[in-house]
């Protein structure tokens, strides 16, 4: 029997899922565009202080890997236990753990990508891929949109409202993983959601290559909270577009904690006034890691505010880039934009570089930039050691004071909670070595 | 020199010998600095000073700007900056000058600082639990550190809000000020030395540190109070006064020497510009 090409096998694991022809055509274009566009090169803005000499393209190859079905809970952060619905990603397939009574009779749907759009829902058809994140976005992104398998879908239907997170937990037994999330926040809607990248299970790991898409309709208020926790050996890419519509407001967070080398692509899109975005990220980097974020606030309409915070800190050699986008179409007048990124330096191995780019084609336009860089200033530590504290404590107390201000900005207090504790243990795991 | 030095050293400190249990029994409850010399980027800055605060007593310290008033604050304190290159500090039958900052700190040493360090992110309340627990052997509960905590504002009227602020970011010059009692009450050390703790604060301000200041005095409690205005030394009345010129103490006396500085000024004194004495 001669092996089945690429194609083939694309659309053999999509028959296998049972997945709708629709989504097996996309996936054989996303494949053909992931094959014919050109790789990053050094000379694009986009990836000039980033390497990427490890990638092979030519290693990727859709494989016919069996169905595996998600593991339990058990690594669920233990501030999240009253979570309303739980969906455990693992290997190819994504199981739904649990459904909090209220969530079920409220209709939410909170399924596995692949299922709810071989049940035929319209609105994955309609809204996967198809406008915020798309093959022709690059080459990661069309690698995701041929190769994802389980995914998650949740949509949260108009009026409800739903306090306790979502979490979905992410978790890989292969070498290489494509998440890939679709969230849809009807008009009036309100809910947290937690998308977590977990080391357990994950320790053959090597590339990670996710998307995110995200749409918060008119009046919905959604927080979309994520956290990479890849193990050591992780190279990991993500794709994260939120479409925020007339009155509606949204809260993400990136917090980057695991893994070798990762980058994010954070794009909010304010579509109409009275959009409301708040970009946070909290990178805290040890040994070598290398994290690059790429952030892009873009105002479309006028009467928008966005708001962006990112911190990093950074020990041993690690390295950063923040290059943040502030994007004001000409139509967009009275938009607010604000950016800040931070760089906690604690030591001198560490590099940070900040490139702020504003695109401001509007004039009445309210827009704030900066970027700092420090150290753990002695005269803090001064101050801390005269009432006591001692040197490690003062020094984790300094830490914790520049992480603070991103984690009040995250409204529920559980999530808020659940990301501080994971960050403890990685400043703990740092300042025993 | 023509001037007299009151020396009121309790207990002998002789230097060739460890001090015996019945000098350090004197001693202990005295904060005993002897032939302080301290340096800062080669420039000597303090130059022999000889100052006793015994627990209990209240002393004031004058002196004009640059004498050297918040350096001897600093390096009683183990500001990384200063260097000690002569003399002795101890405090409790311990060489403080052997111990890092933050031990000083939990053998009950306190500064009220000239200029707090601002510190973002960094909660009043949680800061001040941290730093509570550091010096007990049982962690208070969350109940009772709040109960301790307001109870601390309400003695110096701050606004409960004060409690979730960041560390003296954003806070006026007065709510500074105000702030760093505030950790005196809470954290209750034995020996408190004061900054300039006055400068910045309105005039009720004043009164109501002071009152707090005030309630704190104990026999638990020394205090090294720095100011430039004797309107403080009305509210919180010292049992003596120090003169420091060009970084030693030059002249003592009871409260009424505070009075007699604000009529004369440090004239009296000679040339109190530390510019070639050396
Ligand atoms: N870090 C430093 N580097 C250089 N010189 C210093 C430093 N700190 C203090 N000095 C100098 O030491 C001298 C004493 O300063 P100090 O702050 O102790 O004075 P002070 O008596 O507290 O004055 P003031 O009444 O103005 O507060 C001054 O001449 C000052 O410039
Ligand atoms: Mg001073």
């Amino acid at each position: 029997m001669t092996p089945l090409t690429a194609e083939e096998t694309i659309a053999a694991q999509a028959k296998t899922r049972s997945e709708p022809a629709w989504l097996a055509d996309r996936r054989i274009d996303a494949w053909r565009t992931f094959e014919s566009s050109p790789p990053p090169k050094r000379s694009d803005e986009e990836w000039r202080r980033t390497d990427l000499s490890w990638m092979n393209w030519s290693d990727f190859h859709p494989s016919a890997s069996q169905l595996t079905n998600g593991s339990a809970e058990e690594h669920l952060p233990v501030h999240l236990s009253a979570a309303s619905i739980v969906l455990v990603e693992h290997g190819t397939g994504t199981t739904v753990t649990r459904v909090a009574p209220e969530a079920k009779a409220a209709g939410i749907t909170a399924a596995s990508l692949s299922t709810a759009a071989s049940d035929s829902n319209q609105l994955v058809e309609s809204h996967l891929a198809t406008s915020l994140i798309r093959p022709d976005d690059g080459k990661f992104q069309a690698l995701n949109s041929a190769l994802w398998t389980g995914g998650v879908f949740v949509h949260i239907p108009r009026g409800v409202q739903l306090e306790a997170p979502i979490v979905i937990l992410k978790t890989s037994n292969d070498s290489a993983c494509y998440p890939r999330t679709l969230i849809i926040a009807d008009p009036e809607s309100s809910g947290h959601i937690v998308e977590w990248w977990l080391p357990e299970d994950s320790k053959s790991l090597s590339f990670a290559n996710g998307s995110t898409e995200i749409f918060v309709n008119d009046n919905a208020d959604l927080t979309y909270t994520h956290v990479q926790q890849w193990p050591s050996i992780t190279r990991s890419l993500l794709s994260q577009h939120a479409q925020v519509a007339r009155d509606a407001s949204l809260v993400s967070t990136n917090v980057t904690l695991g893994g070798l080398f990762h980058k994010g692509s954070i794009k909010a899109t304010l579509s109409d006034p009275g959009a409301n975005v708040k970009l946070n990220g909290i990178s805290y980097l040890d040994g070598q890691q290398f994290v690059d974020h790429h952030t892009s606030q873009d105002h479309k309409t006028t009467d928008a505010v966005s708001d962006l915070l990112y911190v990093n800190i950074l020990d041993d050699t690690s390295r950063s880039v923040y290059a943040g986008t502030i994007l004001v179409e000409q139509d967009a007048q009275r938009s607010n934009a604000y950016q800040q990124n931070r760089n906690l330096m604690l030591g001198s191995g560490p590099r940070a570089d900040s490139i702020p780019r504003l695109e401001i084609m509007a004039d009445d336009v309210r827009c704030t930039h900066g970027a700092t860089t420090s150290t753990v200033d002695p005269a803090q530590l001064y101050y801390l050691n005269s009432r006591g504290l001692n040197r490690d404590d003062a020094r984790t107390m300094i830490i914790n004071g520049t992480i603070e201000p991103v984690l009040d900005r995250i409204p529920s207090t559980v999530v808020a909670d659940a990301v501080r504790t994971a960050l403890q243990e990685k400043i703990q795991s740092t300042s025993s070595n | 020199m023509f001037f007299t030095i009151v020396r009121q050293i309790i207990g002998s400190i002789n230097e060739e010998s460890p001090a015996t249990p019945m000098t350090v029994a004197n001693s202990q409850a005295t904060l005993a600095i002897e032939n302080l010399h301290v340096s800062v980027n080669e420039t000597e800055i303090l130059r022999g000073l000889d100052l006793n605060i015994p627990k209990g007593e209240v002393h004031a310290l004058m002196g004009p700007n640059g004498s050297g008033k918040s350096t001897l604050a600093n390096a009683l304190m183990g500001h990384p900056a200063f260097e000690v290159t002569a003399g002795s500090v101890h405090f409790k039958g311990q060489d403080v000058l052997a111990l890092p900052t933050d031990e000083r700190s939990r053998l009950g040493m306190f500064l009220a600082f000239q200029y707090p360090a601002e510190i973002p992110g960094v909660r009043v309340a949680s800061f001040l639990r941290m730093a509570l627990n550091a010096r007990r052997t049982d962690e208070i509960s969350a109940m009772d550190f709040r109960r301790l905590l307001m109870e601390k504002m309400d003695l110096l009227k701050m606004d409960p809000k004060f409690a979730n602020r960041y560390l003296n970011e954003g806070f006026s010059g007065g709510e500074k000020k105000r702030n760093e009692v505030l950790q005196l009450a809470v954290l209750q050390p034995e020996i408190a030395i004061l900054d300039e703790t006055d400068s910045g604060l309105d005039i009720d301000a004043l009164r109501i540190v002071s009152d707090g200041v005030n309630q704190l005095r104990s026999t638990d409690l020394g205090v090294l109070v720095i100011t430039h205005y004797q309107r403080l030394l009305n509210y919180i009345v010292p049992d003596h006064v120090h003169v420091i010129i060009n970084g030693r103490v030059v002249d003592s006396g009871d409260s009424g020497l505070a009075k007699r500085l604000e009529a004369e000024g440090y004239e009296q004194y000679g040339d109190t510009t530390s510019e070639g004495t050396d």
